[in-house]
């Protein structure tokens, strides 16, 4: 029988220090990478690449010759002075942009939060029907969902339009989509209406947690439910919230086929560009890609920013 | 328990009554679209006012349909495929393996995580450009690997870790290869985990929208279903009864798996970014 210890010292989260001395196989050494190899190599090219070039590609003034040819052609920052320089950056694309996502996000936890609470106080069978039809809107796709509240809001022949008609609030008929202001109205609704089921049941899988006695001490002391929240609730669930936080920051911030998609959103109505939006009409609409990358790179420095958050957050809690 | 008063009961019935309409209505409005002829010419009533199939007809005749879900059925199998085997290999290698640079690999695969798509579009379409795959399903599995990768890696290492390590000791002891070993004892038990993170990748890779859209470009008969429904967008009206059966069609297959998988993806996420 084959003596196992390399496969042991390999094999084991339980041994933490103290690597064999003895000198391993070469495959054994070696495995780890093997294993690891195909995966590294498709994310390097699918993802490191790529994000190296399109910083790469910010840096040049480059269109569709560009393209065709493979040849650079550098300019500098000149991009970037023409995004800080535009006016359209500093009163309509970055108001969108993060304006959108702080609602959005803020609508997005609060609203997950309350409905978490309301799930938890329910008995088992209302939980049940209450959490499937959460799944529903889970499930829904981003884009079917985009166009269904597009449906519900068309100018013509909407519901909301024909009802406001119909009980006399409206001589006629109302164009939400060309008003930035309720054209993101309509984006905040879809967003919170997609986005909160994943906060609601991480919130309820962590207020299962939450001790019952502390909150029935709690409420022996006469603390409303308000003050069992902040001071029992959220501090006991602060890693879930900070999570939730981050992660619906992330999704709300590159917000991108929610607002393409709707009537006016793919460039046409340019009091409604976002920064996603915004990089994709400049590279695929005007073929400035060098300019629409110089955009992209913007938009990942603001994410990178969350996510330097994230992973900091990550990395005082445990050691992975 | 608590004694409920009255009050209360009533105030949590309206709630939920409230909540149930916000959470179901797109939904229910879909398929009532869907299956009402007169969808387009207005709406009024909350019921279909003709119900009909021919939404769904012309979907499939006229609309092609068929082509698309074949389409993003071909597209969502072999990213799921690729990225499953793909995945398990590398999470078994930071979950079972001490080496060099582990905790770092884990970082670059959480970091990378974060990375947003939606920036990469411009690189990759110049990258699948020079590769001459515009306009193919191969380039859309090549791009969706990127987007299924890191989170399954990150997923499925948490089944393996918790396979328990003597299991594969005693392996071992039976005289069990590292080969065998992976093939008997440690894949049965991380299937679970392969199934959920599976389904996970062909939601993504189903309703994937900007780099269909952007890598397609023209060649219509390659169409998936994110990017089909486009077509029933007129100049000056849209087909609404059409764009709502195409989505209902769509949205089916995405509702049964999402069942399927729903606690276990939110426990990933979770688990995934709580506890590392």
């Amino acid at each position: 029988m084959a003596v196992t210890t390399p496969h042991k010292a390999a094999g084991g989260r339980r041994p933490p220090a103290a690597p064999p001395r003895r000198r391993t196989p070469l495959i054994v050494r070696t495995r780890p990478w093997l294993l690891l190899a195909p995966a590294l190599i498709v994310l390097a090219g699918l993802l490191l690449w790529p994000l190296v070039r399109v910083f790469l590609f910010s840096l040049q003034d480059y269109g569709l010759r560009e393209i065709v040819s493979g040849e650079p052609n550098w300019i500098g920052f000149g991009n970037y002075v023409e995004i800080f320089t535009d006016s359209q950056l500093w009163t309509v694309v970055l108001p969108n942009t993060v304006g959108f996502a702080i609602v959005a996000v803020l609508g997005t936890v609060i609203f997950g939060t309350l409905v978490a609470l309301l799930l938890a106080s329910l008995g088992r069978v209302w939980r049940l029907i209450v959490g499937s039809a959460i799944m529903v809107a889970w499930a829904m796709p981003a884009v079917t969902g985009t166009y269904v509240w597009i449906w519900i809001f068309d100018a013509d022949h909407g519901l909301v339009n024909s009802m406001l008609q119909g009980i006399g609030l409206m001589d006629q008929p109302f164009n939400w989509f060309t008003n930035p202001v309720t054209f993101y109205a309509i984006v905040v609704i879809n967003i919170i209406h997609h986005g909160f089921p994943f906060v609601a049941v991480t919130v309820l899988a962590g207020l299962l947690g939450v001790s019952q006695e502390m909150l029935e001490a709690a409420e022996m002391d006469g603390a409303g439910p308000v003050r069992r929240f902040f001071q029992i609730i959220f501090p006991s669930l602060r890693q879930v919230f900070a999570v939730v936080f981050i992660l619906s920051t992330i999704w709300d911030f590159k917000v991108f086929a929610q607002i393409y998609l709707m009537p006016g959103g793919s460039g046409s109505n340019r009091e409604v560009l976002n920064l996603g939006v915004w990089s994709y009409v400049e590279s695929f609409g005007q073929n400035r890609y060098g300019f629409g990358s110089a955009i992209a790179v913007l938009l990942t420095l603001l994410l990178l920013i969350v996510t330097a958050i994230y992973v900091r957050y990550l990395l005082k809690e445990d050691e992975l | 328990m608590r004694r409920q008063t009255l009050g209360r009961k009533i105030t949590k019935a309206v709630l939920v009554t409230l909540l149930l309409i916000f959470t179901l209505f797109p939904a229910y409005w879909m398929v009532s679209s869907a299956f009402d002829a007169r969808a387009s010419s207005g709406g009024q009533s909350l019921l279909p006012r003709e119900f009909s199939f021919v939404n769904f007809e012309f979907v499939f005749t006229e609309g092609n349909f068929l082509r698309f879900l074949g389409n993003s059925a071909v597209v969502a199998f072999f990213t799921v495929l690729i990225s499953a085997v793909l995945a398990l290999f590398a999470s078994v290698a930071v979950a079972r393996f001490r080496f060099r640079f582990r905790t770092g690999m884990l970082m670059m695969i959480l970091a990378v995580q974060m990375v947003p798509l939606e920036a990469l579009v411009i690189p990759l379409f110049v990258q699948v450009r020079d590769l001459q795959l515009l306009g193919t399903l191969t380039s859309l599995v090549i791009v969706y690997l990127a987007f299924s990768l890191p989170f399954g890696i990150w997923m499925l290492r948490g089944f393996v870790a918790a396979v328990p390590v003597e299991l594969e000791e005693a392996a071992y002891l039976d005289g069990a290869s590292w080969g065998r070993m992976f093939r008997s004892v440690l894949l049965p038990l991380v299937a679970p985990g392969l199934v959920a993170t599976s389904i996970f990748s062909f939601i993504t890779a189903w309703n994937e929208f900007i780099f269909a859209m952007t890598l397609l470009g023209g060649e219509d008969q390659n169409y998936t279903v994110a990017i089909g429904l486009k077509q029933f967008f007129g100049l000056h009206s849209n087909d609404w009864g059409a764009v709502m059966a195409a989505s209902t069609v769509i949205t089916i297959p995405v509702m049964i798996f999402f069942v399927l998988v729903q606690g276990k993806l939110s426990n990933g996420l979770v688990a995934g970014a709580v506890k590392g």
